[in-house]
């Protein structure tokens, strides 16, 4: 029976760590049972296996150094010093605060990483309680990740290699494909928003995680732009939701509707027993909005807010056309 | 076998942690690594067949009676693991998030503090990357407050709440249960007005008063918040819109059963809504960017409210 991956990973991890000097792939070949199983198969085939098994180490945390074995092979060690995890003094309340707010995250390979980190921190003597204890006062927070782009985004950020995936924008018939330097990812208002330099536009760029179609195909190549220290996803959203405007508007609001309006308004006053006038911030995307309250609402002012509403409310008022919706 | 993977990382920790606790109980062990007693003996399977050293060292003599766990030759092969790169992460990412909520209790957000700091420190290198994700959780601070002091307290609350779907504020006694945040908060409540079940958004409360009042919600199971908030019945009525490429924000931020492409890049998206015509508002909404095509109803109302906002309109001449 073949030995299960687990079991060859672990040898291979405390092989290395427990080495003082570095071990070339023969001798390591010798030593670790999987690997001595594979002796009908080819040189290139442990080497395959070799290598993904170091890399998945990486992945845990381990530090894998190479330098010249005894008999002048390549050889490899993971030192005890740079392996270890330095002392974390956690009191019992911050050790629950964390342990608690580990478990926000719904993506599978964040939620494992971060009961990885607790695995380690607890072996590490953390007093962490026992799963299940304790709560954020009354608060249950989780952070949704439904995008498919999520993890293979999230990978490119973090070692800094170049993406390109077809990107739908918000009013395109097609998706285009887009060529990205990512360097950051946030979630806001429950979306996940990817900030990177566009190599095409030759600009940074945000993107909505949820428009990107297809696959995420990860390069090779290296970023070609600098990183900014600073990468501020969320102004950016909020000017495409039509925040942080900078002219005003002024309707009619029928007295007891459109609270949205009202909570927002940099003015109010009642012109007659059914009217409010009000003034409100102009920005991306106020047509549609006012629409939606239909009669409720009258722009006055500016002339293009109004004609652009009026728009709206004619192709409402039409009704269903023969032709096909049109972007 | 992405399994393999996470079953070493276990593992690894596995080790360090029996070595400080000689005859470890099974299931106080199972319950500290937040998995089942089965997986737990199944790792104990594994660790004797691991070698401490290069060539001729010994395995590792870690056995167990089925309720205890013994490590007979332990030695300090199991040190303390440093972070991996996804780990400070994962961690530091979530904690930042947290940190930030309004309703976290003070002294619980000083020690998430603390702990960043440490755990940013003990991390080191694997922490750099931990700026390149972030969440930010909304929540109406003064709202929050007031929800989680009635929760605290057992009280009844008073609302004023907006309803998108009619555009009514209306007011109505509330008897919290809890506060959970999915992108925006919320709070789950007995509604007293509708003796139901309700969901509020923190963000459409207008007006808030925290009553002498205890609150009485009948027992109710918690929903499980995973599947999404809405969870529509099978018994809705189907609503069928086409929307443009200009109006496929729709199916992002409606839940619905399925979206069909079109041709020229538009979808056909059916959903269920327990009243259709609270989406008179979205079919206004979309204009020339889309339609209804069923039920009749809701395209009708849409056309009549958009026939009578025009009739404003041409009364109202600018002023």
């Amino acid at each position: 029976m073949a030995i299960a991956k687990a079991e060859r990973l672990m040898n291979l991890a405390l092989c290395l760590m427990n080495t003082t000097r570095p071990l070339s792939k023969r001798e390591l070949r010798a030593s670790i049972e999987a690997y001595r199983e594979m002796e009908g198969g080819s040189e290139e085939a442990f080497n395959r296996m070799f290598e993904r098994d170091k890399d998945d180490l990486r992945e845990l945390g381990l530090i894998i150094e190479t330098a010249e074995s005894l008999d002048d092979e390549v050889g490899y060690l993971a030192r005890r010093d740079r392996n270890r995890l330095p002392e974390v003094a956690l009191d019992a309340e911050e050790a629950a605060a964390l342990g608690l707010a580990a478990r926000v995250w719904q993506q599978a390979r964040l939620a494992e990483a971060a009961s990885g980190a607790l695995h380690k921190l607890r072996a590490a003597g953390v007093p962490f309680e026992t799963e299940g204890a304790g709560s954020l006062g009354a608060l249950e927070p989780h952070i949704p990740v439904h995008e498919a782009a999520f993890e293979p985004l999230m990978l490119a950020a973090r070692d800094r290699r170049p993406v390109t995936f077809d990107y739908r924008k918000a009013t395109a018939a097609r998706p285009e494909q887009r060529h990205v330097e990512p360097w950051a990812l946030e979630c806001w208002r429950g979306h996940w928003y990817l900030a990177g330099w566009d190599r095409d536009r030759k600009a940074g760029r945000v993107f909505r995680l949820s428009r990107i179609t297809g696959r995420v195909r990860t390069g090779s190549g290296k970023f070609t732009a600098d990183v900014p220290d600073h990468v501020d996803v969320r102004e950016t959203v909020a000017r495409w939701g039509g925040e942080g405007a900078t002219a005003t508007a002024r309707i009619r609001l029928r007295r007891g509707a459109g609270y949205p309006l009202r909570a927002k308004a940099l003015d109010l006053r009642p012109v007659d027993a059914e009217w409010d006038e009000l003034e409100i911030p102009y920005g991306r995307g106020l047509d549609a909005r006012l629409v939606e309250f239909g009669p409720d609402v009258v722009v006055l002012a500016p002339a293009e807010l109004r004609a652009d509403v009026v728009d709206r409310l004619r192709a409402v008022a039409q009704g269903p056309t023969s032709e096909p919706a049109k972007g | 076998m992405a399994n393999a993977i996470d079953q070493t990382r276990r593992m690894l920790s596995l080790v360090t942690y029996l070595r400080e606790r000689p005859g470890a109980r099974i299931s106080d062990v199972a319950r500290a690594f937040g998995i089942s007693e089965a997986e737990l003996i199944g790792d104990l399977d594994v660790l004797p067949m691991c070698g401490t050293s290069f060539r001729g060292g010994d395995l590792l003599d870690i056995d167990t009676d089925g309720e205890r766990i013994w490590w007979h030759n332990v030695d300090d092969v199991a040190q303390p693991l440093r972070l991996a790169a996804d780990e400070a992460t994962a961690l530091l990412v979530a904690a930042r998030a947290v940190a930030t909520l309004p309703g976290l209790r003070e002294g619980d957000r000083q020690a998430l503090l603390r702990a960043t700091a440490k755990l940013e420190a003990a991390a080191g290198e694997a922490a750099r990357g931990s700026a390149r994700l972030s969440v930010t959780f909304e929540a109406e601070g003064s709202v929050f407050a007031d929800v989680d002091r009635a929760i605290a307290e057992r009280r009844r609350l008073r609302i004023s709440y907006y309803s998108p779907g009619r555009d009514a504020v209306t007011e109505r006694e509330v008897d919290p249960i809890r506060l959970f945040t999915v992108g925006h908060t919320y709070f789950e409540a007995w509604c007293r007005l509708s003796e139901d079940r309700r969901t509020f958004r923190l963000d459409r409360v207008a007006e808030i008063e925290l009553l002498d009042e205890p609150a009485d919600p009948p027992p109710v199971e918690l929903r499980d918040l995973s599947q999404g908030l809405v969870q529509p019945s099978a018994d809705d009525p189907e609503v069928v819109l086409e929307v443009g490429p200009a109006g496929r924000w729709v199916a992002e931020y409606y839940d619905h059963d399925h979206a069909e492409e079109l041709p020229q890049g538009g979808l056909r998206i059916t959903l269920r809504a327990a009243d259709p015509l609270g989406l008179r508002r979205l079919a206004l909404r979309l204009g020339a960017d889309g339609r209804v095509v069923a039920p009749p109803e809701l395209a009708a109302s849409a056309r009549q409210a958009a026939e009578a906002a025009l009739a404003g309109y041409s009364e109202q001449r600018e002023p």
